[in-house]
């Protein structure tokens, strides 16, 4: 019936343990913020998001994922058409930021091996609170090749440029694999982190 | 009041501002924040009986309750991804309500899970 009205439709998921800000991040959760007592007693499942990159319109569907889940219980099925996954912390609980590894070595094995992935440091605006530095989220990221960014839910920083990153590197990549389909897959995985330098997340 | 027609041909007068040949003839927008729901064109106007929760409930119900009203415009989505920005709540029966993707006012209409179809409240949206 109506025409397609996009480009490209990119599936992204946030993942991480209960209480980093996952569902904060998808409601974003700005000043502005309106959730009607309606709404926010059912919650919010996902969204669907449209973003401009060279050129194209692109559709970004996000899922925040349920309440207690655990890596454990994440399988397969779960990360089924994934293409990108936001793999949150909280820098001011240290157990958070130890589960990455844990939560990385899960999407390894249930994931899409292509799956794009970025690592976010999420609160920072609770500076004096803070218990993972900043470098720390950096060292990992860079250590796995994944991008990083702090984030906020709460002060809405960095939060629409962390979506639109991951979506130009799933561009990226898709770019890469029509380019040359045999080279394209080693070629992402060997490139560095593209991960900003140091930016201050809320000063 | 002779003429009883008159009713329908004012309401048609109405929606004439908003549709032009069955479909949206402006960009569809949350009322609150702006955000960009639906581009020029891309939703089909139907008329249907259909109830929606109502964005403020108030702090007087009971327990459980939720205030309703019947709304008869409606803008219909057979794809939910013609939409440009939307919130899919969790499932409540076979519904999930749609909502503002950037500040959740809602909802703003409801997707239907056995036909797999959205449909936008008039009342709810702004036209721009
Ligand atoms: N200060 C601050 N608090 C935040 C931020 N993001 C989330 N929070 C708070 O952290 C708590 C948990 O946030 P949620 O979004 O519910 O966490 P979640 O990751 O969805 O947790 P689960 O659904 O249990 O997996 C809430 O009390 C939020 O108000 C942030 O950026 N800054
Ligand atoms: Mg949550
Ligand atoms: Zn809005």
């Amino acid at each position: 019936m109506a025409k397609k009205t996009y480009d490209l439709l990119f599936k992204l998921l946030l993942i991480g343990d209960s209480g980093v800000g996952k569902t904060c991040i998808l409601y974003r959760f700005s000043d502005n913020h309106f959730t009607t007592t309606f709404i926010s007693t059912i919650g919010i499942d996902f969204k669907i998001k449209t973003v401009e990159l060279r050129g194209k319109k692109i559709k970004l569907q996000i899922w925040d994922t349920a309440g207690q889940e655990r890596f454990h219980t994440i399988t397969t099925s779960y990360y089924r058409g994934a293409m990108g996954i936001m793999l949150v912390y909280d820098i001011t609980n240290e157990k958070t930021f130890d589960d990455i590894v844990k939560w990385l070595r899960n999407i390894d094995e249930h994931a899409n091996e292509d799956v794009e992935k970025m690592i976010l440091g999420n609160k920072c605006d609770m500076e004096e609170k803070r218990v993972v530095s900043k470098e720390r989220g950096e060292a990992i990221s860079r250590e796995h090749g994944i991008r990083f960014m702090e984030t906020s839910a709460k002060a809405n920083v960095n939060i629409e440029r962390a979506f639109s990153e991951l979506a130009e590197a799933i561009l990226d990549k898709a770019a890469g694999r029509d380019a040359d389909p045999d080279h394209a897959r080693i070629a992402v995985e060997r490139r560095p982190s593209r991960a900003p330098p140091a930016r201050a997340c809320c000063s | 009041m002779s003429e009883p027609e008159v009713n329908t041909n004012e309401e048609k007068k109405g929606t004439s501002d908003f549709v032009e040949d069955g479909k949206n003839k402006m960009v569809i927008k949350c009322k609150y924040c702006l955000s960009k729901i639906l581009e020029k064109k891309t939703a089909v106007y139907v008329e249907q009986e259909k109830e929606l929760p109502l964005m403020f409930q108030g702090i007087d119900r009971k327990q459980g309750e939720i205030k309703k009203e019947m709304l008869n415009e409606y803008y219909h989505v057979d794809n939910m991804y013609i939409f440009e920005n939307i919130g899919f709540t969790h499932q409540v029966d076979n519904y999930k309500y749609l909502t503002c993707a950037d500040c959740e006012a809602g909802p703003v209409g409801y997707y239907d899970l056995d036909s797999k179809h959205s449909y936008i409240a008039l009342s709810r949206i702004e036209h721009s």
